[in-house]
């Protein structure tokens, strides 16, 4: 079994592909191992079948319109400029572009909101005497506070 | 063929569109069928073998002939089919290479060869494991299923495979030892095929495929 371990994945081997002494001492162990003898015997029958059976697949399909989009994705890939680079990277341009499209809409819909109505209610502390100015669209208006007792 | 190459991919380098249109042409189907091998999905393998024709042009003018044409191309499509599967699937657990005892004798080895014969064009057997081969090829991991695709579809040496998967001579034999293995045991089931009795009891459960022969009973068997 052992030397099954050693031989076993030099089965399959082409012409050449093994060193001589290495493919000699291959072809006397399978005189010798019928289960190697076996596994060589099912690797010669199945040899090109994979390739068989790709390439029928292959052929099989219809390639009428490969080369013309494979033709238009070149014409993409080379498109200069700004305009270019976003067809290239149309993911990475999405996954850049959204978050500042979304930062700006933000800065945009606040700035239109606040200048509908106050934007704040601003309190100052002087000398102890609280004094309330109000944001409005006409601009900034003070409350000044009754003083206690009068 | 070669020289045909040659005088297109200079023209295409010079900017004739219709000469590199020429090479697509030339080359589609089996840019396709070795992605094909690789990815297992028809639409993912027309996709990774369009961007290989993609790749091969915005590179050409690094391109200096001294490999094939042909070599150049379908090294850069092999990685983008394996860069392709791997996005899909990165957490899957990498087997190891290594051959061992369990390995070795799974049972059945030898029926194939029975079976199929040595006239590989009258035999309907053949012909029925041939629709089902992209099937079990389907069933292989990613790294058994490349290499294998990789020696048949473009017929690389060991040290051509070594050399294109930046893996050691012993490993890429091990590795074909395993596919082809995992391939055969595949076939056998797809054939209904059972070994009249198991040299080594391997102890390795194998995943059922789903579209078995039944009318033999293959599946059921002892």
């Amino acid at each position: 079994m052992k030397d099954c371990i050693r031989f076993a994945p030099m089965i399959g081997a082409r012409e050449g592909e093994l060193p001589r002494d290495e493919a000699k001492a291959l072809a006397t162990h399978l005189v010798e191992c019928e289960a190697c003898r076996a596994f060589a015997a099912d690797v010669a029958a199945t040899d090109g079948m994979v390739a068989q059976a790709l390439l029928a697949r292959a052929n099989a399909r219809d390639f009428g319109s490969f080369a013309d989009e494979v033709m238009a994705r070149i014409g993409r890939a080379e498109r200069p400029g700004v305009f270019g680079w976003l067809a290239r990277h149309r993911a990475a341009a999405t996954a850049t572009l959204v978050p500042v499209l979304a930062a700006l809409a933000l800065i945009v819909y606040v700035r239109i909101e606040g200048g509908r109505e106050p934007i704040a209610m601003l309190e100052l502390s002087s000398e102890g005497e609280a004094t309330t100015v109000i944001q409005t669209a006409d601009g900034p208006v003070v409350l000044l506070e009754e003083e206690s007792g009068s | 063929m070669e020289a045909d190459d040659l005088s297109l991919v200079s023209k295409a380098k010079a900017g004739d569109a219709e000469a590199f249109r020429g090479l697509v042409v030339r080359y589609q189907r089996k840019v396709y069928a070795l992605a094909l091998g690789i990815v297992k999905d028809t639409d993912l393998a027309w996709d990774v073998a369009q961007e290989a024709f993609v790749r091969v042009h915005t590179h050409l003018g690094a391109f200096e002939g001294k490999a094939a044409f042909s070599t150049w191309l379908y090294r850069i499509a092999t990685h983008l089919s394996i860069d392709a599967v791997r996005r899909e699937r990165r957490s899957q657990k990498d087997e190891l290479d290594d051959v061992n005892e369990a390995n070795l004798a799974e049972g059945g080895e030898g029926i194939l060869a029975t079976a199929l014969g040595n006239d590989p064009r009258e035999n309907a057997l053949r012909r029925e494991l041939a629709a089902k081969i992209h099937e079990a090829l389907a069933t292989l991991p990613e790294k058994h299923r490349t290499i294998l695709v990789l020696r048949e579809v473009e017929g690389l040496s060991y040290e051509e495979l070594a050399e294109r998967l930046g893996i050691h001579k012993g490993t890429v034999m091990s590795r074909l030892f395993h596919a082809r293995k995992k391939m055969q045991v595949a076939l056998r089931r797809y054939a209904g095929l059972k070994p009249a009795e198991a040299p080594l009891d391997s102890g390795t459960a194998e995943r059922p495929l789903r579209s078995g022969r039944t009318d033999s009973g293959g599946e059921s068997e002892p």
